[in-house]
C-alpha cells in the first residue's frame, strides 16, 4: 500500500515510501524531521504550513505528498547557509518581524516567493503576498517592514 | 481523520478515463485537492481510489484564438490563470477575479476544473465565467460532451458530471467589441469567500449607449450561480441611464435568492446585492464604451 | 537620568536567530521514544448527565494504550482562584455531568493520532440531556436550569465596587445619560494550539512540556489534580506559539496527557485540533452592560454608575479576575467622585470564559469611552477636551482601590490633539474616533494564594564573564526573555551577548507566576535587577578596597568596566574582577538573588500605563462596509526597556483588538460555536491591516525596574472604543454591540434616513 517518493528538499534528495494520504507538510515535520514548518489549523486557512514547491508558495497541509514526486521543496530550514542568515531573516531579527514566531517560517517562506517572483514589491504587493499567511502576535507591518528594507537592498551586504 | 486509499496517478488523459470507468463510485478525482483533501480530512469524503489528475499531460495549456475565443485546460491553476498575459490582455476581468480568489498558496496548487467541479455556491470562477458565456468540455470513455457553464453547475456542490467524466476545458468565446465585463466580491475581511458576488458583462451597441447583450451573474445568492434574468431583460435593448441600472439591480436583488448565516442575514445580502450590481453594471458600461 | 548601554535599545531579540530558522522547538514539534498520541473525547451535549461510559471497545482496538475517563482522576475539582475552593469547579475530565459542548469526559493514548482518533469513536457514552441555558439573562431567572449543584440563580461570582455617594451625586448632575451595551466573546486563536507532552517515570516523577504562561500554575495545579506533590512535577516550556490569557490555567492537554502517562508510565503528547481550540478552549467574556453617566455643564464628570451581567460560560477559571477588572476599569482613566458598579457573572451552559488580552477591559473600554463621546457631542464639548478635563493624574487615588503613581495620560491627550489638528478635515464619510485607556502592570490579589515571591531570579556570574540568568518568566511571544536579559545586562553592566537566560523551567528556575495580567516587566524586571543587583554587589566587593573606595556604593560596572563612579576612568575590566571574586569565594560561581512581590499599592496592581488611541475609517454609505485606514496611538509606559518589542505589542494589539471591534465574533446557537475553523472565524489579515503609528510619551514609574511598566495588554483596550467613536464620526451612526458589522453600520445608516 505504501508508494516511493523521490523530491529534494533543501538540496537533499530523498527516497522514501508513505502511505499515499500523507500530506507534504507530515513528510516533512514527522518523516524528516523537519520541525521548522508549523501546522495551525486543518482547513488550508492560516499558511503557517508554506513551503516552496518548484518555488511556488504552497500550504504543505493541503497538497498530497505524492504530488511533490520529483519536485525541489524548499523549507525555512533552508534558508541560512550554514550559521550565516538569508537576508530575509536577518530582516525579521532586525524588525522584530515575529513575536511567538509560530507564523514565521510560514511567513519567511511566503516572503521567499515574493520576492522571488517580485524582487522590488510595493507595500500593496508585500500585503497581498503574506495575506494567506495569519500571525496572532505581530500585527504585520513590522513584517511589511522587514521584507520592504530586503527589497530596498538594505541587506546587501549580508547576501554575499 | 483522513481515511487510507488506494492511490493512482494515470499518465494520460486516456488511461484517467478507464481508470474512471472501472472504479465508478468508489473513485475520487484529485486535480489540485485544495478543497477535496480538506473534505477527506473531516472524514466527509472517503474514496477507496484517489485518482491523480494532476500529472496527466495536455491539461494544463491556456490558448486564445480570435475565432475559437479562449480555451483554459481544467488543469490550468488560478495562479497561472492571474498571471497570463494573453487573459490580462483580453480578459481582464478573469485575472482581476483570480487576484482575489483565496490566497497565493491556494493559486499556485488549485486548478480551475477543481474550482469549478466544487461548485461553492460562493466561488467566484463561476459567476465571471458564466458572464462570459463560457462552456465546459467533459470527457469520458465514451467520448467528450460541451455544456453552457450555466447547465453544468446544478445546486450546491452539485454539477452535471456523471461519474465517469472528467472536466477537460473551459472555452471562453472572444469578447465582441464594445463590451465590458466586471466582477466583484463583497467580503468583510478582504481576502475570504464573498458574502455576494456580482459579475456583469454587458455589449454596447456600436454607436452609443444602448445595451445590447447582456448577462448578470449573482455569487453567494442562491444554491449555484444565478442569472439575473429579469434584470438583465430591463436593460437589454434600452439606453443605459442611471435610472435604468438602478431599476435592473432592483430587480436582480428581487430575483436573488440568499441565505442568512453567520456572514451576512439573507436581507443584508439583498441589500448588497443591489448596490453592488448597480456599481458593477455602470462599471461595465464604461469598460464597453473603452472597448 | 543617566544614560543606558542595553536599555532603549533596538536589539534582536534573543530567541531570534531559532525562531526565523526554523530551529526553535515548540511543544507542537516534541517528539520523544515511545512517545504516544493523546485524543480527548468531548461531550456533544451543552447539558447532560453521564450515565455511562464504555470504553471497552476502545480499549480492544489494536495500537491504543490507555484509556482514562473521570472514574480514574482523583474526582477533583481544578480552579486557578485556589483561596476560594467554591470557584474551583471543573473536574476536566467529567464524572456525573457535561456542562458545555467540548467538556471532556474521556482521554485515550495510543501509537498514532488516527489510532487514538478511531478509539475515540469506539467510546460509547450514554448521556441524559439536561435542559440548558445560554444566555446569562435567561441563566438567571428562578426558573432556569441548575448548572451547579447549589448555585442559585447560575450566579457564578458578583462583585461590587463603590466610593463616593453615587446617588446625590447624581441629583447635583446637569446631565446623565443612560445606555446599554453588548460585548462580544473572542477567541484568542494563538497560533499554537494548547498541547503537552506529560512523562511519567517508574521513579514516580512527572516532567510536562507545554505550551503555556505560567510553568509555575500548571506544576501546582497538576499536583492538586493528579495527586502528587508539586516537587515531584517539573513543568517546562519550550518555545511557545502565542496565549493572549488563554493558557495560564491547567487545560485539558496539560491534564489528560499527565493522567495518561501516570497509567502507562511513557510520554503521552497530546495537542487540541484546531476545531477543538475554538469550541473547548477558553475564551473572551461577553458581556451585558448597562451604564449611566452624569456630568455637570462643563462636561465635569460627577457620578458613574455601571452594571454588568457576564457569560460565564461553564466554568470560572480566572473569571472572577476578570469581573472585577471589567469594573475598576471602566473607571479608567477618570477621576470620578463617585461610582458604582455591580456585575454578575453568571453560569450558562456554553464554552467557559476567561481571560483574554485586556481582561475586561476592553469591554469596559468600549462602553466607557463610548458613553463619554456620547456626553461629549450631547453637551458640546470637544472629545479631547472632555478627556483631558476628567482624566487621571500623577499620584491619583482611586478611593479604595489603588494609587496610581507615574501617569503621562494629560501628555497622551496632548499629542493626540496635535494628531488630529495635523490631519485636518477629512473627506466625505471618513472619521476618527478615539478612546483613552489605562491597564495595570500585573496584580496584587493573591487569588492563587500562593506562599512564594510573585516574582523570582537568580544570576549566576561565572569565570569567563558569561552570566546565567534564572527566572520562572514565560515568554510567549511577547519577548520577556530579551526584555529580562537587557534589565540583567544593563544592571550588571555587561552586554546583552554576556547573559544566557534560562526561563520557565520548573526543575531549575525559582517561582515566578508567569505572564498574565501585564506583569512580567516590572514584577519579574524588578527581581531580575534585584539578583543582578546582588550579584553585581558581590563583585564590588572585591574591586572596592583595590579601587580605594570608601564603600561598594561608590563603584559601579558598566559595558564590562569595573569603575569608581565619580571617576569612570579608574578601574578596569569586569572580567578580571569576576576571576578574583570566584577565586576569592573558594572556587564557587557568583550568585545573586531577587525577589518582587508587590506591597502598599492597593489591591490591584503596583503601577499603570496610559494611552489615548485615535482610529480613522472611511465608510461606504450604502453598504456599511469599512475600512480601518491607520491607527495613531500615544502611549506611555514609563521607561521604554526594549523598543521593538513595545512597538510589536502596539501593532498585535491593533490586529487582535480591531479584530475585536471590526470581525471577530463567535455565534452560537443552543451552545454551539458556529464559526470554529479559521475559514469561518474572520481575523484582520495583512490586508486588511491599517497602518500603525506610535507616539511614545515619555513616563517614569518609581515602581518598576528602571522606570518601566506595562506595554502588553492595555494596548488592546482602546481599538473597538475608538472603532465605534471613528465611525459615529464619519457617518453618524452609533453601534453600541460588538463587533461592529458592516451589517449592523447598514442597519443603523437606514434608521438614520427615516
Ligand atoms: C483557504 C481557501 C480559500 C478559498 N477561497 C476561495 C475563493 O475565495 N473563491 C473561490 O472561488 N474558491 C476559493 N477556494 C476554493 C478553491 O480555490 C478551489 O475550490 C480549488 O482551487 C479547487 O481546485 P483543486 O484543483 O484544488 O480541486 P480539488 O480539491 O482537487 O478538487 C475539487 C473537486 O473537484 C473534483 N475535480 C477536480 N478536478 C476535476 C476534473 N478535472 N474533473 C472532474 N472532477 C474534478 C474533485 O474530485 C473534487 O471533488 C478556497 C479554498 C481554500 C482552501
Ligand atoms: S496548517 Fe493552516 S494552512 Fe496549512
Ligand atoms: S509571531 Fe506569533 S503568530 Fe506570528
Amino acid at each position: 500500500m505504501k508508494h516511493e517518493l523521490k523530491f529534494t528538499v533543501n538540496g537533499h534528495p530523498y527516497e522514501l515510501h508513505i502511505r499515499p494520504k500523507t500530506l507534504l507538510v507530515q513528510v516533512l515535520r514527522d518523516h524528516l524531521g523537519l520541525t521548522g514548518t508549523k501546522r495551525g489549523c486543518s482547513c488550508s486557512s492560516c499558511a503557517a504550513c508554506t513551503v516552496l514547491l518548484n518555488g511556488m508558495a504552497v500550504k504543505s497541509c493541503s497538497v498530497l505528498a505524492l504530488q511533490a514526486e520529483g519536485a525541489e521543496v524548499l523549507t525555512v530550514e533552508g534558508l541560512a547557509r550554514g550559521p550565516e542568515l538569508n537576508p530575509l531573516q536577518q530582516a525579521f531579527l532586525d524588525h522584530g518581524a515575529f513575536q511567538c514566531g509560530f507564523c514565521t517560517p510560514g511567513m519567511l517562506m511566503a516572503a521567499t516567493a515574493l520576492l522571488r517572483e517580485t524582487p522590488k514589491p510595493n507595500k500593496d504587493q508585500i500585503r497581498e503576498g503574506i495575506d494567506a499567511n495569519i500571525c496572532r502576535c505581530t500585527g504585520y507591518n513590522s513584517i511589511i517592514r522587514a521584507v520592504t528594507a530586503v527589497a530596498n537592498g538594505e541587506y546587501q551586504e549580508a547576501a554575499k | 481523520m483522513m481515511k487510507d486509499f488506494e492511490y493512482l496517478a494515470p499518465k494520460t488523459l486516456g488511461d484517467a478515463l478507464a481508470l474512471l470507468e472501472q472504479h465508478g463510485d468508489d473513485c475520487k478525482v484529485i486535480a489540485g485537492g485544495q478543497s477535496l483533501l480538506i473534505l477527506m480530512r473531516q472524514g466527509l469524503v472517503a474514496p477507496a481510489y484517489l485518482i491523480d489528475i494532476k500529472g496527466v499531460p495536455g491539461l494544463a495549456t491556456i490558448t486564445f484564438d480570435p475565432k475559437e475565443g479562449l480555451k483554459i485546460g481544467a488543469l490550468v491553476t488560478h495562479r497561472a490563470i492571474e498571471k497570463s498575459p494573453e487573459i490580462r490582455q483580453r480578459y481582464g476581468v478573469l485575472s482581476e477575479m483570480e487576484r482575489r480568489l483565496a490566497s497565493i498558496q491556494t493559486r499556485n496548487w488549485g486548478t480551475i476544473g477543481g474550482n469549478l467541479c466544487h461548485a461553492d455556491p460562493a466561488g467566484d470562477p463561476a459567476p465571471v465565467l458564466m458572464a462570459l458565456g463560457a462552456t465546459v468540455t467533459m470527457a469520458s470513455t465514451q467520448g467528450p460532451r460541451t455544456v453552457p457553464l450555466e447547465d453544468f453547475v446544478l445546486d450546491y456542490f452539485e454539477t452535471a458530471m456523471q461519474h465517469n467524466e472528467l472536466l477537460t476545458e473551459i472555452r471562453v468565446p472572444a469578447p465582441a467589441p464594445r463590451t465590458g465585463t466586471v466582477y466583484s466580491k463583497f467580503t468583510v475581511i478582504e481576502s475570504e469567500l464573498g458574502t455576494v458576488g456580482v459579475a456583469v458583462s454587458i455589449t454596447l451597441s456600436p454607436t452609443d449607449r444602448t445595451c445590447g447583450d447582456v448577462r448578470i451573474v449573482l455569487g453567494g445568492a442562491g444554491p449555484r450561480p444565478l442569472r439575473a434574468k429579469q434584470a438583465e431583460d430591463a436593460l437589454r435593448g434600452k439606453r443605459i441611464t442611471d435610472d435604468l441600472l438602478k431599476d435592473a439591480a432592483e430587480r436582480a436583488a428581487a430575483e436573488a435568492q440568499p441565505i442568512s448565516d453567520i456572514n451576512a442575514s439573507a436581507d443584508y445580502r439583498r441589500e448588497v446585492l443591489k448596490v453592488q450590481v448597480r456599481r458593477m453594471a455602470a462599471e461595465a458600461v464604461s469598460r464597453a464604451e473603452r472597448n | 537620568m543617566s544614560t543606558y548601554s542595553v536599555i532603549g535599545k533596538r536589539v534582536r531579540r534573543v530567541d531570534g536567530p531559532d525562531k526565523v530558522s526554523g530551529r526553535a522547538k515548540y511543544t507542537f514539534d516534541l517528539v520523544l521514544p515511545e512517545m504516544l498520541y493523546g485524543k480527548i473525547l468531548r461531550s456533544p451535549h451543552p447539558h447532560a448527565r453521564i450515565l455511562s461510559i464504555d470504553t471497552s471497545k476502545a480499549e480492544k482496538l489494536i495500537g491504543v494504550k490507555a484509556v482514562v475517563t473521570g472514574k480514574d482522576t482523583l474526582g477533583r475539582k481544578n480552579g486557578i482562584w485556589r483561596r476560594f475552593p467554591e470557584l474551583c469547579d471543573e473536574e476536566i475530565l467529567c464524572r456525573t455531568k457535561v456542562r458545555y459542548i467540548g467538556d471532556p469526559v474521556a482521554a485515550v493514548a495510543a501509537v498514532d493520532e488516527d489510532t487514538a482518533e478511531e478509539a475515540l469513536d469506539l467510546i460509547d457514552v450514554e448521556y441524559e440531556p439536561l435542559p440548558a441555558v445560554f444566555d446569562p439573562l435567561e441563566a438567571i431567572k428562578e426558573d432556569a436550569p441548575q448548572i451547579h449543584e447549589g448555585v442559585e440563580l447560575n450566579i457564578n461570582v458578583t462583585r461590587h465596587i463603590e466610593w463616593g455617594d453615587v446617588d446625590e451625586a447624581f441629583k447635583k448632575c446637569d446631565y446623565v445619560r443612560e445606555d446599554q451595551f453588548k460585548c462580544s466573546s473572542q477567541a484568542h486563536m494563538a497560533m499554537e494550539t494548547h498541547c503537552a507532552v506529560a512523562s511519567f517515570g517508574l521513579d514516580g516523577k512527572l516532567t510536562v512540556w507545554t505550551s503555556t504562561q505560567s510553568s509555575y500554575y500548571v506544576q501546582r495545579l497538576l499536583a492538586d489534580m493528579v495527586g502528587l506533590r508539586e516537587g515531584d512535577i517539573r513543568v517546562i516550556k519550550p518555545a511557545t506559539g502565542g496565549g493572549f490569557g488563554g493558557k495560564f490555567e491547567l487545560d485539558s492537554p496539560q491534564f489528560c496527557a499527565s493522567v495518561l502517562s501516570m497509567k502507562v508510565c511513557k510520554p503521552v503528547k497530546i495537542v487540541l485540533q484546531r476545531e477543538e481550540e475554538f469550541t473547548a478552549s477558553k475564551r473572551r467574556t461577553p458581556m451585558y452592560c448597562y451604564s449611566r453617566l452624569g456630568a455637570k455643564k462643563d462636561g465635569t464628570l460627577l457620578a458613574k454608575e455601571i452594571r454588568v451581567i457576564t457569560e460565564g460560560g461553564a466554568y470560572t477559571g480566572m473569571g472572577a479576575t476578570c469581573l472585577y477588572l471589567t469594573g475598576f476599569f471602566s473607571s479608567f482613566p477618570y477621576r470620578y467622585p463617585s461610582y458604582r458598579y455591580d456585575g454578575y457573572r453568571v453560569y450558562t451552559n456554553t464554552a467557559p470564559t476567561s481571560a483574554m488580552r485586556g481582561f475586561g477591559a476592553p469591554q469596559s473600554t468600549f462602553v466607557s469611552e463610548g458613553q463619554l463621546d456620547m456626553l461629549a457631542a450631547d453637551l458640546g464639548i470637544d472629545p479631547v477636551q472632555i478627556r483631558r478635563l476628567n482624566g487621571m493624574v500623577p499620584n491619583h487615588e482611586v478611593p479604595g482601590q489603588a494609587t496610581v503613581q507615574s501617569c503621562g495620560l494629560p501628555e497622551c491627550l496632548d499629542s493626540i490633539d496635535q494628531h488630529l489638528r495635523q490631519r485636518g478635515k477629512l473627506p466625505p464619510d471618513h472619521g476618527i474616533g478615539i478612546a483613552a485607556y489605562g491597564f495595570m502592570s500585573g496584580g496584587i490579589f493573591n487569588w492563587f494564594d500562593t506562599p512564594y515571591a510573585f516574582s523570582a531570579a537568580i544570576v549566576r556570574v561565572n569565570i569567563d564573564g558569561k552570566v546565567d540568568l534564572f527566572t520562572g518568566a514565560c515568554d510567549i511571544g511577547q519577548g520577556s526573555d530579551t526584555t529580562l536579559s537587557m534589565i540583567c545586562a544593563e544592571e550588571l553592566g555587561v552586554a546583552l551577548e554576556d547573559i544566557r537566560i534560562h526561563a520557565a523551567d520548573t526543575g531549575i528556575c525559582p517561582v515566578d507566576l508567569g505572564a498574565w495580567g501585564s506583569r512580567q516587566t516590572l514584577m519579574t524586571g524588578n527581581a531580575v535587577k534585584m539578583a543582578a543587583a546582588d550579584a553585581k554587589r558581590q563583585l564590588l566587593e572585591f574591586a572596592a578596597a583595590k579601587l580605594g573606595a570608601n564603600i561598594v556604593y561608590d563603584l559601579d560596572i558598566k559595558d564590562r568596566h569595573v569603575h569608581l563612579v565619580d571617576r569612570p576612568e579608574k578601574g578596569f575590566s569586569y572580567y578580571d574582577i569576576v576571576k578574583q571574586a570566584i577565586r576569592g569565594k573558594d572556587g564557587e560561581a557568583i550568585i545573586g538573588r531577587g525577589h518582587y512581590t508587590p506591597h502598599r499599592k492597593g489591591m490591584v496592581s503596583p503601577a499603570y500605563s496610559f494611552g489615548v488611541q485615535a482610529v480613522e475609517v472611511a465608510v461606504d454609505r450604502e453598504t456599511g462596509r469599512y475600512k480601518l485606514l491607520n491607527v495613531t496611538t500615544a502611549h506611555e509606559s514609563g521607561t521604554v526597556i526594549n523598543p521593538v518589542g513595545i512597538e510589536g505589542q502596539l501593532e498585535g494589539a491593533i490586529m487582535m483588538a480591531g479584530g475585536y471591534g471590526f470581525c471577530e465574533d463567535q455565534p452560537m446557537d443552543d451552545g454551539r460555536i458556529l464559526n470554529p475553523s479559521i475559514a469561518e472565524y474572520k481575523l484582520i489579515r495583512s490586508l486588511d491591516m491599517p497602518e500603525t503609528k506610535i507616539l511614545e510619551i515619555d513616563t517614569y514609574e518609581p515602581e518598576g525596574p528602571f522606570g518601566a511598566k506595562e506595554a502588553g495588554e492595555g494596548l488592546t483596550n482602546p481599538t473597538a472604543a475608538a472603532l465605534g467613536n471613528a465611525i459615529h464620526k464619519a457617518v453618524g451612526v452609533r453601534i453600541n454591540s460588538l463587533p461592529i458589522t458592516p451589517e449592523k453600520v447598514f442597519r443603523a445608516l437606514q434608521d438614520q434616513k427615516q
